[in-house]
């Protein structure tokens, strides 16, 4: 009787300890654990229930010190190519005070850009290698094919921006002035490759566009 | 039947491209793959529905190769003549137009739907992939094991006192001796004194560790709303951390991605083609159908363009919490100090579920901020400590072991609680 009550104590015991463990752990004295203030990600939905007026989105139209202007042109409803045409004549405001840092921006683009369109700027990032990745689509030859060499910078900053055919957007994670470094770069690394390989597209398409 | 027709028909396709390379030296059959690499890969795939049609049996589908040929070239001429077929595909896909390519040649086209044919023919790869859970289950089995034996041998331990003191008994009683009358053994002074010690002992050691333990949340592992893997994103496709951590470089927080960062990938990748996905219970988890859990938050219909503003945010688990007297910035340790992500998280590129891989605790802090050497070369941030960088220069300063976090003040109280 004792014994198998000891097997028993033992065999929970041996049960109890799960590694897994799905529930975080105690906390001791929680008012100082836990924000009075609301932190980030905290749940705010009950402010509005309780009729108390709480966005925590920026007001409209507020821009960020040392931020770049807002795009005026707005995304083209699907099927329309309106604004995505006249972003190529919008352009940077080239104001040698605010030198875009360009090492940062070769950054930027490894972490953001070169996952599809390569570190090389080849269009064979690791999520495409070759047609063998997980991406079905082949990301844009930034460097080398006719089409992206003499895409106009507006243009790109429209794609950056919006997204373009399959390509996201990507103004949530990058900055107007990162989006900018980033185009800079693109076009710095062009100039250097020089002379276009490929000719997929021809230039009287471009030109239509 | 269908068979011999198709085989007919890539038979006839590859004799007419024989014929063309025979004649012309200029396509020969394999660039039918570099070509619709070049040119259509970006649009359109094979078996797969993209920003335009997936091109398998596309010659089946239009009626007329010619017709195909001229859409090809210059698609927006081609609409303009009022073809049926055309306009509805155009109407279907959205009315992105197509690109034009004027400079492609028929013999050109039919290399590309000749390459379209074969790989059209040609079966889906999957890769076999075993789950590693069978290592795990022996573990549990040896601890279970171990624990059995230690019960039986207490067991035969004590079945053994009771035999020797039993026979004790009896050589006394054979030998004359009177045997005080035994004391049962929860009455026994000595008995109860062991016991008491050990439940001192064992009660105590929980106690603390239990204490000790309060606040901390090592190893925490909460099931998230959507099965999303690490180790699939960080590690076999090599997304770097901060493609989705903007925040880490910038502020306090390492921020949460937004549906629209899942979908830059997932608005193509709709499917889930890689190892088997095991969860921490050895539960096999349907990659697909977890992508298809996202579309449900990020409202987007397959086939359909994607109005962001539908999109509602999925309500991650959070996992490194620290309390509100603590003041912790990434931006300081990774952007400033270039402390590499897995230093405090572990190997994120190999967690299926993520886990706090640190205790997070005071002490835990404290021990790398004694250890930890700053980064003091090209590092504008401390280009203030002019004594230590002096130092540096001239020797006084072992630069070797460098300048620790402390020496800067890495432990002053006020540096994390004000």
């Amino acid at each position: 009787m004792k014994f198998s009550f000891l097997v028993l104590l033992s065999f929970f015991l041996l049960i109890g300890c799960d590694d897994i463990q799905r529930k975080p752990g105690k906390i001791y004295m929680p008012d100082m654990a836990y924000s009075r203030a609301y932190e980030s990600y905290a749940d705010h939905s009950f402010l509005a229930d309780s009729g108390i007026n709480y966005n925590n989105q920026p007001v409209t139209g507020s821009i960020a010190r040392d931020e770049e202007l807002p795009f005026h042109l707005s995304k083209d409803i699907a099927g329309d190519t309106t604004n995505y045409v006249a972003s190529k004549t919008y352009k940077y405001n080239d104001d040698s005070s605010k030198a875009l840092d360009l090492n940062e921006a070769e950054r930027l683009y490894l972490i953001n850009c070169a996952i599809c369109h390569g570190a090389k700027l080849d269009g064979n990032g690791p999520l495409y290698k070759g047609g063998d990745g997980p991406y079905p689509a082949k990301p844009a030859t930034l460097v080398g094919d006719v089409k992206y060499e003499s895409m106009p910078e507006g243009q790109m900053y429209y794609s950056v921006t919006y997204g373009k055919n399959l390509m996201g957007s990507y103004a949530s994670q990058l900055s107007k002035t990162q989006r900018w470094a980033v185009i800079k770069f693109i076009k710095s690394k062009q100039v250097k490759v020089g002379t276009p390989t490929i000719v997929s597209d021809s230039t009287k398409s471009i030109a239509k566009k | 039947m269908a068979f011999l027709k198709r085989f007919s028909k890539s038979l006839f396709l590859s004799l007419v491209l024989l014929f063309s390379v025979a004649t012309t030296f200029e396509v020969v059959a394999q660039d039918g793959k570099a070509l619709f690499s070049q040119n259509c890969a970006s649009c359109h795939a094979v078996n797969k529905k993209l920003t335009g049609p997936a091109l398998a049996g596309v010659e089946d589908r239009w009626p007329d190769k010619t017709k195909l040929h001229a859409w090809i070239k210059n698609s927006a001429a081609f609409l303009k003549t009022g073809d049926a077929y055309a306009n509805n595909l155009y109407n279907e896909y959205n009315k992105v137009a197509m690109n034009l390519f004027p400079q492609l040649t028929d013999k050109e086209i039919d290399a590309i739907i000749g390459y379209v044919n074969t790989a059209a023919k040609e079966p889906t790869t999957t890769k076999p992939s075993d789950g590693d859970t069978a290592a795990k289950g022996e573990d549990a089995d040896n601890s279970l094991l171990f624990g059995i034996l230690t019960l039986v041998l207490a067991v035969i331990a004590l079945v053994l006192l009771q035999v020797n003191s039993n026979l004790k008994k009896l050589a006394d009683q054979k030998e004359g001796f009177k045997t005080p009358e035994p004391v049962a053994f929860w009455k026994n002074k000595s008995y109860i004194a062991m016991v008491v010690v050990i439940l001192f002992l064992v009660g105590g050691y929980y106690t603390t560790k239990g204490a000790i333990g309060l606040g901390r949340s090592k190893d925490y592992q909460p099931v998230q709303p959507i099965y999303y893997s690490h180790k699939v994103h960080a590690g076999v496709n090599q997304i770097n951390c901060q493609y989705c951590h903007i925040g880490v470089y910038q502020g306090k927080q390492a921020t949460i991605p937004s549906v629209n960062v899942c979908m830059n990938c997932h608005l193509a990748i709709n499917e889930y083609k890689g190892e088997k996905i095991v969860t921490e219970e050895g539960v096999e988890i349907n990659g697909t159908a977890q992508i298809k859990e996202l579309y449900k938050y990020a409202g987007y219909e397959e086939g359909k363009p994607w109005d962001a503003s539908k999109a509602k945010p999925i309500q991650w688990v959070r996992i490194h919490n620290l309390p509100d007297h603590v003041y912790f910035n990434h931006a300081q340790h990774v952007k400033v100090g270039q402390v590499a992500c897995q230093t405090c998280h572990g190997e994120i590129q190999k967690m299926g579920e993520v886990k706090q891989f640190a205790d997070l605790s005071m002490g835990w802090c404290i021990n790398c901020h004694r250890e930890t050497k700053v980064q003091f070369k090209d590092n504008g941030f401390y280009s203030i400590y002019e004594k230590y960088h002096a130092d540096l220069k001239n020797g006084k300063l072992d630069s070797t072991k460098g300048v620790t976090v402390e020496m800067i003040g890495g432990t002053e109280c006020q540096k994390c609680h004000y």
